[in-house]
């Protein structure tokens, strides 16, 4: 071997560590994932010992009214969480963006739902929404008003799960925002201070668009968990009343225990890492987008200047 | 496997120390050659099971072979026994098993057949007397590859031993229906007329409480109302006619007696049934005996006294719950002969009682005749008088089952809480149930 071919090879040296590495931990496992999905594999069985079925499964998923129901019910909760979490947690740290004596003190606060353990939020809110022990029922008794059946009505218990969601990641998008916030350059705040930008209008066309890199990725971040929140929906309705709380990663890991059907399961999980993927492939696409185009508008003005 | 090793070694310790003493005649001659291994066995963390841990000490003084139990929510249990019966070699000496999990150990061949050790004349206690075993629990859990095949019959073989095994019967309130001079109900118009009567006699309390939270629970509420009126879920050749007249008949009475309920009855499980009926919310209870003890423990339950019991109201027949768990042991298991000895063991005439004293569920007739029983849980007769009614066909223990139960259940709980029409939605469950048997090969040979 030349010392120009060896040379040429070094640098592959260095990375087929972390080539090897990247293949075991994740190509394997969702290769596995990907050949199990053409599977008909009973958990009792080996994989070796399963019949091969092709596309059945993802056929036979299409045609599934309860895959279709928890798919529609999953993309209705991810779409009004972090919708709404998107607008609080922004809207918080706008607010807060400021200097308040124990402001550390208050953030700490502030994020401490998200830090609780998903279990614990599940039977916290389990009981809060007791129908006659729960505060929030005993409160509207008091009051004089009807009480609400939280988790024993389909369209109450999907609203009761939106609401616990809510409460435990504003948190999250809230300290992303004020980071991206504190970290905003001075200068062009200041400078649309000097022009006379209103405080909304500073917010509009200054603060936002700035922040835009930081909140894409929060909001893709919160997007994708959304997608996969399990353990708070399953120790607060386990799915019901019906399917009306039966999102897919529960639909998913039914199928797996319950239904034993691990290749129907896997193709539900595929399912739901092509939705991923296209999810975060559109946020990227738009990402990049916005950087050409701003670096577009930012040729031409120094063009003209 | 630290924890194994540790274990082993200690057992061998033990072993080595306490030999010289058991040598001289101690330990009967049938476990001798055992005496020194420790089984591991999973259990679920369950009234009967935490009585029968209670009596395993005695066991081991008896026998020397020492018990290690890994106890799990009975879910978890099965899901863990999923995996551990699929390795080449097992962990597990012995396994309690839900009874629908029978249907899936069988038919992958993960449990051994218990014929073998019952002819093994070294193993087989000829005192054992299997005729006093509850028969519909050993055809519910035991019997494998007869009628049906999940049913008794000339071609059935053993596979396990009921052991916290339970059945369906009804427990009232004294206080309350002495107050109001009502009649314990023996049919199902009673039962109905009064689930719905008691909240006009007694604001603020429910009439029956009964499981109906979405899947599993209300399909199991479910069934306990379809057997006694006479339905099931598939006719002889597995067509599926749970949507037929006493289907509805059997889901109408489900929603009537969740409508006639506390608020938020509509996801209750069998925990929150009990809890409800132990706080004096309910005036009647209609679910396994298994939460019997809990209702006289006075740091549970506000009802403590004033609990009576009755035998599952009578549809066109007579069918109370058959379910629970058994035991067996797994074809991978290590020490089968010795797992085989405790499993006898812990069945035979003397442990039954000993367990059932400590609040477990017996799986003979003996027990339940027990004086002493008797006297310290007044109920046993009645549960006892109940166990003549168990059906073991109570549900389809088939390897689909797992789906049509969910099926099933998230239909029922779409009844219950969102007016979905009962013959639409039963109408529904039939065609998918029928799509499922279909897949598996049900109808291969009509």
């Amino acid at each position: 071997m030349t010392t120009a071919s060896a040379n040429r090879l070094t640098p592959y040296l260095f990375l087929a560590p972390a080539l090897i590495v990247l293949a075991v931990a994740l190509l394997y496992p969702i290769c596995y994932m990907i050949y199990a999905s053409f599977l008909d594999w009973n958990p009792s069985q080996r994989i070796g010992e399963a019949d091969w079925v092709g596309l059945r499964n993802y056929a036979n998923l299409l045609g599934d009214g309860a895959f279709r129901e928890s798919l529609w019910v999953t993309i209705k909760f991810a779409a009004i969480v972090v919708t709404a979490e998107m607008v609080l947690g922004v809207g918080l740290a706008l607010l807060l963006d400021r200097n308040i004596r124990g402001m550390s003190v208050l953030r700490t606060l502030f994020i401490l739902p998200m830090m609780i353990a998903p279990i614990v939020v599940g039977l916290m809110w389990r009981y809060m929404y007791h129908p006659t022990v729960g505060i929030f029922n005993r409160t509207l008794d008091n009051l004089g008003l009807p009480t609400v059946p939280w988790l024993s009505d389909g369209n109450w218990a999907f609203a009761s799960i939106i609401i616990a969601d809510i409460w435990q990641w504003t948190p999250f998008i809230f300290i992303l925002s004020l980071a991206a916030l504190q970290s905003l350059p001075q200068s062009a705040i200041e400078a649309s201070k000097i022009d006379g930008a209103s405080g909304w209008q500073t917010i509009l066309y200054i603060k936002l668009p700035l922040m835009a890199p930081v909140l894409i990725v929060t909001c893709l971040l919160r997007l994708i968990d959304a997608f996969k929140v399990l353990e708070v929906i399953l120790v607060l309705t386990n799915g019901g009343p019906g399917l009306s709380t039966e999102i897919l990663s529960l639909r998913i890991a039914r199928t797996a225990s319950e239904f034993r059907e691990l290749g129907v399961a896997a193709a539900m999980s595929n399912f739901l890492l092509i939705l991923l993927m296209v999810l975060t492939i559109a946020m990227y696409l738009y990402n990049k987008a916005a950087e050409m185009r701003a670096a577009r508008i930012r040729a031409a003005a120094e063009e003209t200047s | 496997m630290t924890k194994h090793m540790k274990l082993t070694f200690a057992a061998a310790v033990v072993a080595s120390l306490g030999a010289p003493a058991l040598a001289d005649g101690h330990i009967p001659a049938p476990y001798q050659p055992y005496a020194g291994t420790t089984l591991v066995v999973n259990f679920p963390a369950h009234p009967h099971y935490n009585a029968a841990i209670k009596v395993l000490p005695e066991f081991t003084k008896q026998t020397g072979i020492e018990v290690e139990v890994d106890q799990l929510q009975y879910l978890k249990m099965r899901e863990r026994q999923t995996l551990e019966l699929t390795k080449r070699e097992g962990d597990y000496d012995l396994i309690s098993y839900v009874v629908f999990s029978k249907a899936d150990y069988v038919f992958a061949d993960q449990l051994e057949n218990l014929a073998r050790f019952f002819m093994n004349p070294k193993l087989a206690d000829p005192n054992y007397d299997s005729a006093d075993l509850i028969d519909g629990y050993v055809e519910n859990i035991g019997l494998a590859g007869g009628e049906k095949g999940y049913l008794p019959g000339p071609t059935a073989s053993l596979y396990g031993i009921p052991f916290g095994s339970e059945t369906s019967v009804l427990g009232y309130r004294k206080d309350i229906f002495e107050k109001h001079g009502l009649e314990v109900p023996t049919t199902y118009d009673e039962l109905l007329d009064l689930a719905c009567r008691i909240p006009e006699l007694e604001p603020e309390m429910g009439g029956l409480a009964s499981r109906a939270a979405s899947g599993h629970q209300a399909s199991h509420a479910f069934l306990l109302h379809l057997n006694p009126l006479g339905g099931g879920i598939f006719d002889d050749s597995w067509e599926p006619i749970v949507n037929n007249e006493t289907g509805v008949e059997a889901a109408n009475a489900l929603k009537t007696i969740v409508d006639c309920g506390i608020e938020g009855s509509q996801t209750f499980g069998p925990s929150e049934a009990a809890a409800a009926f132990a706080q004096g919310d309910y005036a009647m209870f209609l679910d396994s005996i298994a939460f019997a003890a809990t209702f006289e423990d006075p740091s549970k339950s506000q009802v403590v006294g004033q609990v009576g019991w009755a035998l599952h109201p009578e549809g066109v027949k007579r069918a109370s719950q058959t379910g629970g768990f058994g035991i067996g042991i797994p074809k991978n298991a290590q020490n089968k002969e010795a797992a085989f000895l405790l499993m006898q063991w812990l069945t035979s005439k003397e442990a039954d009682l000993m367990i059932a004293m400590e609040g477990g569920n017996p799986s003979r007739f003996s027990t339940y005749e027990n004086a002493e029983l008797n006297a310290k849980y007044p109920y046993a007769a009645t549960f006892g008088e109940a166990l003549k009614y168990a059906d073991p066909d109570w549900r389809p223990i088939i390897p689909t089952w797992g789906k049509i139960n969910a099926d099933l259940g998230t239909t029922l709980s779409q009844i219950i809480t969102e007016g979905l029409d009962v013959q639409e939605g039963l109408n529904g469950v039939a065609e998918r149930s029928r799509a499922i048997m279909d897949d598996a090969g049900y109808y291969t040979w009509n």
